[in-house]
């Protein structure tokens, strides 16, 4: 039920209850919502999670973006939006997303491991093999050469060409961007350094925001060292927000931006 | 004469174009995209064929049929939006069920978690593998329970590790209908159901058109986006058709003059 402003039954769609889902179920609960954490454990996805008046979108496993159609086949409004949440998730869709929105991507290569081997020249190493379906450092392997590819299984890889440069994970929620120089291939908890964000920075930022129509989330890019090119190498519709350093913190913002975005809905 | 791409995996090359691609290649300059010869090189698209037909369902293939339809005007039969709604049972039951098409009650439910039907049958969430439907059929007090063991693979033992297992609401029915489309042409036939008689050839016939089925076949393929399919339904006592089954890439040795039907269907549509 919608009370006035309130939305009293929440569900939040994501792979674990602690870190940013339970500060934003310590948040949402101190505001007087009635909170729903899904999990693997006992996300069902059928008629029961009708349930609830407005689902959070926390986590991009497959799952839990299904459960996001599902709902948003029902008329439950889920944020951020189930299906630009899964074109962030498919690198493929992703690599489409940065290109048409005028942004610069590193090529992307398909096929088996012994055609890769074959045919992707040497001048193009080194090559990154990520998950097709993915986000972040999880499952993603620098190769600097042909011999390095020996994964056992000949199915389709996903080869990325490496951009050599300074990589930087840079937030967004609202107006608010915050941008963090880190080691390649490290994840987002690990060690980063407040960077600043420059002009160009911003404005990528507000290319991607204003193309997707997107509120929140975090693009990792790399300032290519010969020309100083920025490339978009991931990115993310819901981020763990762990680096974020200023006040207010992500749940009120992102819970306050949910408000405005809903309010029709809420009024209702 | 017209180019046509065949974008293909080296099972459906094997086994199921001989008699098409030695048709077409009488009419047409044709070129195979083999899925496991191929690289796809994201930057660098350069074709010159009038017309892409995808036969197969694998990542490679599906993600090329994307290249070409986001970099370059030249038509792709089966879409790539066609073909991966289509293989993606749970994705196609919600959009169809939303656009008003009668399927099985479904559900996507944790391995650990019991069945949400009493009778049911447990297919794999998306079937973009080359092998068929094994069922392992059990009666639990009385009713009927389905597991595809593909579906259980992929749950546990695969890179997939879904977890989570597609329940179907079974639905009794007395026959199985089958309807190919290819164009605007469809062929109806009807077989005794796979779970009652495995060998679905064995008492498959050609039917006369049956106009309801007609019109939701035309509906289905508009909302998936498929030019060429078979769709399978069930018919319950109350005479209602169930689709339980959509397949983008449909044997069409099947029917009568299927491979010449196909292949003049693809000139007819290329681009030039």
């Amino acid at each position: 039920m919608l009370i006035g402003a309130l939305i009293v039954r929440i569900g939040i769609l994501s792979k674990r209850k602690h870190m940013f889902t339970g500060e934003l179920r310590k948040y949402l609960e101190s505001m007087g919502h009635s909170i729903n954490i899904y999990t693997r454990e006992n996300l069902q996805i059928d008629d029961n999670l009708l349930e609830n008046d407005f689902y959070i979108l926390k986590s991009k496993q497959l799952m839990f973006l299904y459960a996001g159609f599902f709902l948003k086949s029902h008329n439950i409004p889920v944020f951020p939006d189930p299906e630009i949440s899964y074109k962030q998730k498919n690198r493929i869709e992703s690599h489409f997303l940065i290109k048409n929105a005028g942004l610069q991507a590193p090529n992307i290569f398909l096929g088996i491991k012994n055609i890769i081997k074959k045919k992707i020249k040497k001048k193009d190493y080194p090559i990154v093999v990520k998950p097709l379906m993915g986000s972040g450092s999880r499952h993603v392997y620098l190769i600097n050469n042909p011999n390095e590819l020996n994964f056992k299984k000949e199915k389709i890889l996903y080869v990325e060409k490496y951009i050599e440069g300074k990589h930087i994970l840079v937030y967004f929620i609202g107006d608010l961007v915050r941008a963090y120089e880190k080691l390649p291939f490290s994840d987002e908890h690990s060690s980063m350094r407040n960077i600043g964000v420059t002009k160009k920075i911003n404005n990528i930022i507000s290319r991607w925001k204003n193309k997707y129509n997107l509120q929140i989330g975090h693009l990792d890019i790399v300032i290519e060292k010969d020309k100083g090119i920025i490339y978009i190498v991931d990115t993310g519709s819901f981020p763990e927000f762990s680096q974020w350093d200023i006040n207010p913190k992500p749940p009120e913002l992102i819970w306050n931006i949910i408000l405005k975005s809903y309010k029709n809905n809420f009024d209702s | 004469m017209t180019r046509v791409g065949i974008i293909i995996d080296k099972y459906h090359l094997k086994y199921k174009v001989e008699k098409f691609l030695k048709y077409l290649k009488k009419k047409a300059h044709v070129k195979i995209y083999l899925e496991e010869k191929t690289l796809v090189n994201f930057k660098k698209v350069q074709f010159n064929e009038d017309i892409f037909f995808v036969k197969a369902k694998g990542n490679l293939v599906l993600y090329l049929a994307k290249l070409i339809e986001q970099e370059i005007s030249i038509p792709v039969i089966n879409s790539y939006k066609g073909i991966f709604l289509a293989i993606n049972r749970f994705l196609n039951s919600l959009y169809l069920k939303k656009a008003g098409i009668l399927v099985p009650r479904f559900s996507l439910t944790p391995i650990k978690m019991p069945p949400p039907f009493n009778e049911y049958i447990i297919k794999n969430i998306i079937d973009q593998k080359n092998y068929s439907f094994k069922p392992e059929i059990k009666k639990n007090k009385g009713h009927l329970e389905v597991m595809d063991e593909r579906a259980l693979s992929e749950a546990i033992n695969s890179s997939e590790n879904y977890r989570y297992l597609y329940y179907q609401e079974f639905i009794k029915s007395k026959w199985e209908y089958k309807v190919y489309t290819i164009g605007d042409k469809l062929f109806f036939y009807k077989q005794i159901p796979v779970l009652v008689n495995p060998d679905k050839l064995k008492t498959r016939r050609e039917i006369e058109e049956i106009p309801e089925l007609r019109s939701i076949v035309i509906k289905v393929n508009k909302v998936i986006g498929l030019k060429i399919s078979s769709l399978d339904f069930l018919k319950t006592i109350d005479g209602n058709y169930y689709l339980t089954d959509v397949n983008p890439t449909p044997n069409f040795n099947y029917i009568k003059n299927g491979h010449k039907i196909v292949a003049d269907y693809l000139i007819e549509q290329a681009k030039c």
